[in-house]
C-alpha cells in the first residue's frame, strides 16, 4: 500500500565551477542504483531526470534534498539565471543542503578562478560566510576533492532514515570527520618511530618528515573508509595533500616545510614539545626492522 | 533563424547556435561557458604541484592530464639537460591506469549518453540501464586505485616514476579486476565472448549479437547514422602508447604526425562569449579519439566500417565501443608482464634545477591531450594545455567547419543533436 509517507524525497544536483568529479567520484559506490532508487531524482547533470534544465533553472518547484558541486561564482549563470538565484530559490525550501566537495565546502580548488569573489556555499575558505549563509542551518559540508563517494552514501542514508546528523564546526559530519587521514594508514609505525620515507616508490616509511604527508594535519577517513574500496594516497605512497581542509590546495604539495629538519607543522593537538621530545627519543634507537626492506625479494638474476 | 540550445547530460555543458534553413541545420556554432582558468592558477606554482592541480581539469580524464603533466615535466627534464630513463614496470603501469581510465570513460558515454539519446531520437520503448555502467566504471576505477590510491584525482606518477610500490598481491588483485570488468561487458553488454568479438572483421558481424550493442548498432542504422554525421575524413593521433600508432590520416593515408605541429587559435562564436579555442593541426581541422585512434592501427572490422559508412555517427560510435573491447585485452597483457622487483622511482635531479620547456602529449579517451610547459628553476612560468575536445568541437566558420561542425551541416536538428554527442562532447576539459 502506498500512503502519503511513501513518496520518495525528491533530490536536485546542481552545479557551479566544476570539474565534475565529484560526480564520478561518487559514480564508484557500490550499491549506487539501490541508493538512487530511494529518492525522486529531478536533475542531475549527467543521470536522468524527471526535469530537464530549463525546468530546474526556472524555479517553479521545490525539493528536498539540494546537493551542490563546485565553487560558487556569484556572476555565473546556468542557461542565462544567475547561478545565485537558483541557488537562494532552492535552499530555501529544501530540508538538507549538502555542499559535495572542497569547491562546495570552502570554495577549493576553482576559488582560485577569482579568488577575491569566489567561495564555498557557507564557507569562504575558514572564514563563515557565502551565498547561503542564512541557511546555514541545514548546510552539511562533505569536503573532499573529490568527495568520497562513501561519504556522500552515508549522508544520504543519515537523511533518508532520519537521524540526526552531528556535525563539526565546518559543518562537516563528525562520523566522518573526526579521525585524521593518518588514521590506519599502512606507514603508522614508521611514523611513530620516526623513520622517514627515503624517497618515493617504497613501501617503508613514513612520508610526513619529507615528502609533504598533511595526514597528521587533516580530518578525514581515507584510511579508514578506503577509496574505491581499495586503497589510499598514502598506502600507494603518495603523500595526503590535506583536500578535505577549507585551505586547500596549498602549495608544495610533495614536500615537507620544516624548521631546523623538524616539520613544521605538527599533528593536530600535539604540542611542539612534546613532539620534540618524543622524536628525540625514538631517533635515538635504531631499529633494524624498519630501516630494512620490509620485503627482501631473493634476486636471481 | 538562429535558435539556442544548451547541451546537458554531457561532461559539463555547451551552447550551440543553431542556423536552420528548410528544416535542417545550415550551420552551427558552439559556446562553451564557465572558464576555470587552471592555467593561470599553474603559474608561479611548484612544477610538482602541478601534478595535483592538472587531474582537476577534468573528473572523467584527470590521469590522462596527470600523465600529460608528467611527460612534459619529464621532457623539460630532457631538455634541460637531465634525461630521465623509465623502467618497463613504471611505463606499463601507468599505461595500464591510463587505459582504465579510458574504460570508464567510454562505458558510461555508451550508457549515460548514447543508448539514451539514441533511444530517444527513435523513440524506442527499450528499457535502460544507465547506471550499469556506472557499476563496470568502479570495476576500472578500482583497478586504478590498486596502484594510484584512488580515483579520480590520483597524482601517483611523478617524474622519474610513481609513487606506489606494488607487490604481485596488488598486480595480481589488478588483474582480477580486469577479469571482472571483461566478464560484466561481455554479460552486459557485448552478449558474446570478447575474444569472438574481436575477431569480428566486418558490421555484417554485428547481426551475430543479441545485446546492447546490438541495440545500438540497429538503432544507429535505422536512425541513418551510416549515412549522417560525416566530419572531413581526416583524423589525427599524437599520443605514444603501446595502443596507438601517432599518426594524421587523410582518408585511409596515413602520414606521420608530430605534436609540434598543433596549435589553438581563436574561435568564432558570434552569438555568445566562449572560453574555447580551436586546435588545428598544421592550420587543419582533423578529427581525434578512438576512430582516428583505430585507423591509425589498422584494425580490420574499423576499416572495414570506414570503407562502408567512412566517417558517419555510426564509424564514431561503433569504434569507440570495439576501442572498449581491445584495451580490455591490451591492459590484461600489459599486467602479464610486469616485473615488480624494477624499482618504482629514480630521483631525478631536483626540480630547483630546471629551467627549461617540455611537451606532455597522451590520448585520453576523447584524443590527443597536449599540455606545454615552461620552467624557471622549478617554477612554472607557462602552462598551456590543448585538450581532445578542442580538436572535434572547435567553433569556426561556414567556410572553414570544425568537425563537429561540419557533421552537423544538412542534417535535422534533432539529428544534429545526437550527432554532436557522438564526439563525447567535453565542456570542463576545454573550458580549463
Ligand atoms: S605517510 Fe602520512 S598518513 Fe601515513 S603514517 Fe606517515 S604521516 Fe601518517
Amino acid at each position: 500500500m502506498h500512503s502519503k509517507q511513501d513518496k520518495k524525497p525528491t533530490l536536485i544536483w546542481f552545479q557551479g565551477l566544476t570539474c565534475n568529479g565529484n560526480t564520478h567520484s561518487f559514480f564508484n559506490l557500490h550499491n549506487l542504483e539501490n541508493l538512487l532508487n530511494k529518492f525522486e531524482i529531478l536533475y542531475h547533470p549527467s543521470l536522468e531526470s524527471t526535469k530537464n534544465i530549463d525546468e530546474i533553472t526556472a524555479c517553479i518547484f521545490t525539493c528536498d534534498i539540494f546537493i551542490f558541486e563546485g565553487t560558487y561564482d556569484p556572476l555565473m549563470k546556468r542557461n542565462d539565471v544567475l547561478v545565485s538565484e537558483i541557488l537562494n530559490y532552492y535552499a530555501k525550501d529544501a530540508n538538507y543542503i549538502i555542499a559535495a566537495g572542497t569547491c562546495a565546502s570552502f570554495g577549493g580548488m576553482f576559488k582560485a578562478s577569482a579568488p577575491e569573489r569566489n567561495s564555498g556555499l557557507i564557507f569562504n575558505e575558514a572564514d563563515h560566510e557565502g551565498p547561503i549563509i542564512k541557511y546555514k542551518h541545514k548546510v552539511i559540508n562533505i569536503s573532499g576533492c573529490p568527495i568520497h563517494p562513501e561519504w556522500l552514501g552515508y549522508t544520504l542514508n543519515m537523511v533518508l532514515s532520519k537521524k540526526e546528523l552531528e556535525v563539526d564546526k565546518l559543518h562537516r559530519p563528525i562520523e566522518l570527520f573526526s579521525n585524521l587521514s593518518h588514521h590506519g594508514c599502512t606507514r603508522n609505525e614508521y611514523f611513530e618511530w620516526k623513520v622517514d620515507s627515503d624517497n618515493f616508490g617504497e613501501k617503508e616509511g613514513c612520508l610526513y618528515y619529507k615528502q609533504g604527508c598533511r595526514a597528521p594535519m587533516t580530518h578525514a577517513s581515507c584510511n579508514k573508509i578506503l577509496w574505491n574500496e581499495v586503497s589510499s594516497k598514502t598506502r600507494v605512497g603518495t603523500p595526503c595533500f590535506g583536500c578535505t581542509e577549507a585551505d586547500f590546495p596549498r602549495q608544495s604539495l610533495y614536500s615537507t616545510k620544516t624548521n631546523m629538519s623538524i616539520p613544521q607543522d605538527m599533528p593536530i593537538g600535539v604540542p611542539k614539545r612534546s613532539y620534540l621530545t618524543l622524536a628525540g627519543i625514538a631517533k635515538t634507537f635504531s631499529i633494524k626492522r624498519l630501516e630494512g626492506k620490509l620485503i627482501d625479494y631473493k634476486k636471481t638474476h | 533563424m538562429i535558435t539556442k540550445k544548451l547541451i546537458d547530460k554531457i561532461e559539463g555543458e555547451a551552447c550551440v547556435y543553431f542556423d536552420i534553413k528548410d528544416r535542417v541545420v545550415d550551420f552551427a556554432t558552439i559556446a562553451f561557458p564557465n572558464f576555470r582558468g587552471i592555467q593561470e592558477i599553474l603559474k608561479g606554482k611548484n612544477a610538482l604541484d602541478a601534478l595535483v592541480i592538472t587531474p582537476r581539469v577534468c573528473g572523467i580524464c584527470g590521469h590522462a592530464h596527470l600523465m600529460a603533466t608528467v611527460r612534459a615535466i619529464e621532457d623539460a627534464y630532457k631538455n634541460g639537460g637531465y634525461e630521465i630513463v623509465l623502467n618497463q614496470k613504471i611505463q606499463k603501469i601507468r599505461e595500464f591506469t591510463l587505459i582504465m581510465e579510458t574504460i570508464q570513460n567510454h562505458l558510461k558515454w555508451i550508457y549515460l549518453t548514447i543508448m539514451p539519446e539514441l533511444a530517444q531520437l527513435n523513440k524506442s520503448t527499450k528499457i535502460l540501464t544507465p547506471l550499469k555502467s556506472a557499476f563496470g566504471s568502479s570495476i576500472a576505477a578500482r583497478a586504478i586505485a590498486t596502484f594510484a590510491g584512488q580515483w579520480p584525482h590520483s597524482s601517483y606518477m611523478l617524474p622519474g616514476g610513481i609513487t606506489c610500490d606494488p607487490t604481485n598481491i596488488d598486480a595480481l588483485k589488478a588483474k582480477s579486476y580486469v577479469d571482472e570488468l571483461t566478464s560484466f561487458f561481455e554479460k552486459e553488454s557485448l552478449g558474446i565472448g570478447i575474444e569472438e568479438f574481436l575477431a569480428f572483421e566486418s558490421c555484417k558481424d554485428f547481426k551475430n549479437m543479441d545485446s546492447d550493442i546490438s541495440f545500438i548498432e540497429e538503432e544507429l542504422i535505422k536512425a541513418g547514422m551510416n549515412k549522417k554525421g560525416f566530419s572531413h575524413d581526416r583524423f589525427i593521433v599524437l599520443g605514444n602508447h603501446s595502443y596507438t600508432n601517432p599518426s594524421k590520416i587523410n582518408q585511409t593515408r596515413i602520414y606521420c604526425a608530430d605534436a609540434m605541429c598543433v596549435e589553438d587559435i581563436d574561435s568564432y562564436s558570434p552569438n555568445e562569449k566562449t572560453y574555447a579555442k580551436n586546435a588545428v593541426y598544421s592550420g587543419s581541422y582533423y578529427e581525434a579519439g578512438s576512430l582516428a585512434r583505430q585507423m591509425s592501427l589498422n584494425v580490420p572490422i574499423v576499416k572495414n566500417m570506414h570503407r562502408r559508412y567512412k566517417d558517419s555517427a555510426y564509424s564514431r560510435v561503433m569504434a569507440r565501443i570495439f576501442e572498449l573491447a581491445y584495451l580490455l585485452k591490451e591492459s590484461n597483457s600489459i599486467l602479464d608482464d610486469i616485473d615488480i622487483s624494477e624499482a618504482s622511482f629514480n630521483a631525478p635531479q631536483h626540480i630547483n634545477a630546471i629551467t627549461a620547456t617540455g611537451i606532455g602529449v597522451v590520448e585520453a579517451p576523447r584524443g590527443p591531450l597536449v599540455h606545454k610547459v615552461s620552467l624557471e628553476k622549478g617554477v612554472i612560468k607557462e602552462y598551456k594545455i590543448i585538450t581532445p575536445t578542442q580538436f572535434n568541437i572547435g567553433s569556426s566558420t561556414k567556410s572553414d567547419p570544425t568537425p563537429a561542425q561540419k557533421s552537423m551541416i544538412g542534417v535535422s536538428k534533432e539529428d544534429a543533436l545526437f550527432i554532436f554527442r557522438t564526439f563525447d562532447v567535453c565542456s570542463v576539459c576545454t573550458t580549463h
